[in-house]
């Protein structure tokens, strides 16, 4: 019931705070109000399409196009796959995963500068509903994304040579990754309150996932980026996306991705809330 | 010359020469004044046009140090670093995206109404188009030269020497005529400042499928008949051979007839769009 009503309309109506809030402060209307702003994220996908769809279009496309024209770079010595799509894909599935996050940062720019978030931080809702709901849609956009893009991929003659574990550890990064993405692209949205964050939510997920092993893999790389990708958080990260699409055994320390994407998603998500934090004051 | 109008006003021969002569002088004032807007809204927001200079450098970096050992594929031309083959990609990456700004504010004239204002005053409507382009001319000039001068430092060698590098701003200045023509073409059919940014997708895909960052010899299956079919591929390898050749009288003229030929059909085609927008706007 509470999700139903936590949309625009009765937001918008400034009746939020008297029908929509849940009763309670539990954990269970943590969660309603979570998902009533997760519905509410959702239903922008069918009504502005055009925010959505190049959020979609451009991994594929990009899994598409880095397969095609970097395709002889699998013929260099050492590189770890014979082919191409498997190489790009996952990174395709990365890049759409922190986009999908980052997108979410601007809607709340729009809320801010519509006033609509005002009204929202009004009604007594959980702060952390703020943050866990936005993230629980960008969760749902993030699996269409993999699903769309991964089936291309595997379409296209992608090979799953680390099996359904392989499989799984993209699906977890690409979750993860879109943790990462949301918590930036809110921290920024709360901290600008306007669209001059969006140039540096863009800027700052796109140098931090080129600046590693995004294109061809550390032992055939050479000069400056090769020093930046080795200290690289997000290096180990992709390595992990890519586990079930490489030789076996070219990810030797596949926790270290693991962990690193934990970190990575508990850093962005607490600058969110500190953003929210500050947002309140 | 109103002295000489006077004294010639008998000799109707004589005042039609002098009309023609002023109405020349007057076009030319017209299109320099339209020039000059132009050029100047460039530099007044360099926010606008410093990412297609920052990106292009960026990824011709990241390339460098990712596929240095690209080089010794079979089907790579010869060359002494990745950083000589990728010169031509960043110029024409750079050149695309910088025309969008250009366009970009052609389509903001006519949304907010200045195109329509300018229509009411006896200006001559091809100047406000040329206008336009000659901002994008110039920009492109000026990309051309940064990107040289950025890239020596780093290793860049142009092997056509300073006359084919000059030859390589020409060309940049043609391109960007050619793409700031087509882009205009778009602006003036919808008014959509939204529209023409919506072009950089596809722009991105023309970039992807050419051989902009890999030589088309190294492309195989449908992605080399793409690459086969894109004329962004013939611009770019015109661009390149200057960077990894010798100077030639056969470089140069090709890529004065690419570009220039280009040019030719883009500004023909705007031109027919902005006859249309004026009958039916």
């Amino acid at each position: 019931m509470t999700v139903e009503r936590l949309d625009d309309t009765a937001m918008a109506a400034g009746t939020a705070s008297t029908t929509a809030v849940p009763r309670g402060v539990g954990s269970g209307a943590l969660v309603a109000s979570a998902l009533g702003l997760a519905v509410r994220n959702l239903r922008n996908i069918r009504r502005l399409p055009s925010a959505f769809l190049p959020a979609l279009m451009m991994p594929l496309v990009q899994s598409i196009a880095f397969s095609g024209t970097f395709f002889a770079i699998t013929q260099v010595p050492g590189f770890p796959t014979d082919r191409s799509i498997n190489w790009f894909m996952p990174l395709a599935v990365v890049m759409g995963a922190s986009f999908a996050g980052i997108g979410i940062g601007f809607s709340t720019v729009r809320d801010l500068e519509s006033g609509f978030y005002d009204r929202l931080r009004m009604a007594p809702v959980s702060r952390r509903a703020l943050l866990l709901g936005p993230l629980f849609g960008v969760w749902v956009r993030t699996l269409i994304l993999m699903v769309i893009v991964i089936g291309t991929g595997l379409a296209l003659g992608a090979r799953l040579t680390g099996g359904l574990f392989g499989l799984a550890a993209l699906i977890v990064v690409g979750l993860g990754v879109s943790v990462v993405g949301t918590g930036w692209g809110l921290g920024l949205a709360y901290r600008f309150g306007d669209m001059r964050a969006s140039a540096f939510m863009q800027l700052g997920l796109f140098l931090a996932l080129f600046l590693t092993s995004a294109q061809a893999p550390l032992s055939i790389m050479t000069g400056w980026l090769y020093y930046v990708a080795r200290v690289n958080p997000f290096t180990p990260v992709i390595d992990l996306a890519r586990i079930g699409f490489v030789e076996p055994g070219t990810v030797e320390r596949p926790w270290v991705g693991l962990v690193a994407l934990v970190l990575l998603a508990a850093v962005a998500m607490g600058f969110a809330d500190r953003g929210l934090r500050r947002l309140s004051r | 010359m109103s002295t000489d109008v006077t004294s010639h006003r008998d000799d109707p021969a004589m005042t039609i020469t002098i009309a023609r002569s002023e109405r020349r002088q007057s076009l030319w004032a017209q299109t320099a004044a339209m020039s000059s807007r132009s050029i100047t809204a460039f530099l007044r927001q360099p926010a606008l046009v410093v990412p297609s200079l920052v990106f292009p450098l960026f990824f011709a970096a990241l390339g460098t140090s990712s596929f240095s050992q690209a080089i010794d594929l079979p089907g790579f031309p010869p060359v002494q670093s990745f950083l000589d083959f990728a010169l031509a990609g960043t110029i024409i990456q750079g050149v695309l995206f910088g025309s969008i700004t250009g366009a970009t504010a052609l389509a903001t004239d006519i949304d907010n109404g200045f195109f329509d204002r300018l229509l009411t005053t006896p200006t001559s409507r091809s100047s406000i188009l040329i206008g336009r382009l000659a901002g994008a001319m110039a920009f492109g000039g000026v990309q051309t030269i940064i990107f040289i001068a950025v890239l020596l430092p780093f290793g860049l060698r142009i092997q056509s020497g300073v006359l084919g590098a000059a030859v390589m701003v020409l060309g940049g200045v043609l391109t960007a005529l050619a793409v700031g023509a087509l882009l205009s073409i778009m602006a003036l059919r919808t008014g959509s400042p939204e529209a023409v940014q919506g072009s950089f997708p596809l722009l991105f895909v023309l970039l992807f499928f050419s051989s902009a960052f890999f030589p088309r010899q190294t492309m195989t299956g449908v992605y080399r008949r793409l690459a086969d079919a894109n004329p962004i591929s013939y611009l770019v390898e015109a661009f390149r051979d200057l960077t990894i050749e010798a100077l030639s009288l056969g470089a140069v003229v090709r890529l004065m007839v690419i570009s220039g030929l280009a040019a030719l059909v883009t500004v023909t085609m705007a031109l027919r769009a902005l006859n249309r927008r004026l009958v039916k706007p």
